[in-house]
């Protein structure tokens, strides 16, 4: 069910590897807290259904019900940018609901629990989600 | 008016009025747009947003830190390797402060009206008033001191001078913990550099934590389709610092609905 990609590039400042990924950086994923719990080289996917979506400052969540191995589902928090940088990229309120079934990459947390920091939509019901990003 | 044109109305229909009624009023004038209301001062105003890194520098670079604060960064970059945030207030949903609010990454809104220039943030939304033609006052009340401090402004040319002191020391320059102390004074050139960029160069002193001046450009880019938008941090906050004053990652916990 998932999968990981690594992103070879990492950024330095003075001579730290911090662990932010350079996409980060050409869209940014700002949140108000600290990166530090992201694995941010590092983006995976999930799939499962929409349990829940709070449209909410500082961040937007979706929390995604999705299959294990034993059998039954984990809970997943995608932890998303602030309401406007959301309606910046396109999203609105209803654009993810409740039961939809969705694929989502996300930049894990490093300590292993089921969470991480949005990357993008690959699929929702089935099909790919097209936004319009405000210019 | 607004009585009497009904009045006439009546008049005229019975023929007791031989005149031609008053024109409609006009339509109101649309609402000004413009924030640009002082013709003495150069054009900035209008809605920026920050280009490039998160980081405060944008070539990450970070200023020559010295003593306690060096080793206040060291502490800090050594707990994020770890996955751990500390001392970060931000998550806290207290206000990133100046310098840091110049390089977050949402639109501010710039106001400019006769002696003075005024910054509408959508971060923290934040206000910061900028006097022109004010004396930075030779000392200041270090208990009066502020996340955003007190900023002094005036033109030379096409460039707006702003000087910024009284600043607290508990905040950061950018999400990697690079702090600095009471003692930080901030000194800004802004300038127009296109119609579509804004540019800043922007000289951190402080003498209790660096050991030179640090000076970095940021540019803006204007974004006339956007709105600033409310941003109420405290709303809906799960990253709010545990008692250990670390971060916290906001994951749903398992068994309960969040």
């Amino acid at each position: 069910m998932r999968k990981s990609r690594a992103v070879s590039k990492w950024l330095v400042a003075t001579g730290v590897c911090l662990g932010v990924a350079v996409e980060f950086c050409s869209q940014p994923a700002f949140a108000h807290h600290s990166f530090a719990m992201y694995d941010s080289g590092k983006q995976i996917t999930i799939e499962g259904v929409v349990k829940e979506v709070q449209w909410t400052n500082p961040h937007v969540w979706i929390e995604v019900m999705v299959p294990n191995a034993a059998g039954g589902q984990d809970e997943w928090s995608v932890e998303c940018t602030s309401v406007n940088f959301m309606i910046r990229r396109g999203f609105s309120k209803h654009t993810v609901k409740p039961g939809d079934r969705i694929s989502v990459s996300l930049s894990p947390l490093k300590d292993g629990s089921h969470g991480g920091s949005f990357k993008g939509i690959n699929s929702l019901n089935g099909a790919p989600l097209k936004l319009e990003p405000q210019d | 008016m607004g009585v009497l044109q009904p009045l006439a109305v009546v008049c005229a229909s019975l023929g007791l009025l031989p005149v031609a009624l008053p024109a409609a009023p006009k339509q109101a004038a649309a609402p000004l747009t413009s924030t640009h209301a002082d013709p003495a001062q150069p054009d900035i105003s209008g809605l920026w947003v920050v280009t490039g890194a998160m980081q405060y520098s944008p070539d990450h670079s970070v200023p020559k830190l010295q003593g306690e604060y060096l080793a206040l960064y060291e502490k800090r970059t050594q707990a994020f390797k770890a996955g751990i945030a500390v001392d970060d207030t931000t998550a806290e949903c207290l206000p990133a402060g100046l310098p840091h609010l110049l390089i977050v990454p949402y639109p501010f809104e710039i106001l400019q009206t006769p002696g003075r220039v005024t910054f509408l943030y959508e971060y923290d939304s934040a206000v910061r008033r900028v006097p022109l033609g004010v004396a930075v006052p030779p000392e200041v009340d270090p208990d009066s001191a502020s996340y955003n401090g007190d900023s002094y402004g005036h033109w030379e040319g096409d460039t707006l001078v702003i000087e910024t002191v009284n600043l607290r020391g508990d905040t950061q320059l950018d999400f990697t913990g690079i702090p600095h102390s009471d003692a930080l004074r901030i000194t800004e050139h802004l300038r127009r550099k296109d119609a579509t960029t804004l540019e800043d160069q922007i000289t951190l002193t402080d003498p209790k934590a660096y050991a030179e001046p640090f000076t970095i450009t940021r540019l803006y880019r204007t974004r006339p389709k956007w709105k600033i938008s409310e941003y109420v941090c405290e709303e809906n906050n799960r990253n709010k610092p545990d008692a250990q004053g670390h971060t916290r990652t906001g994951v749903a916990e398992k068994g309960k609905a969040e």
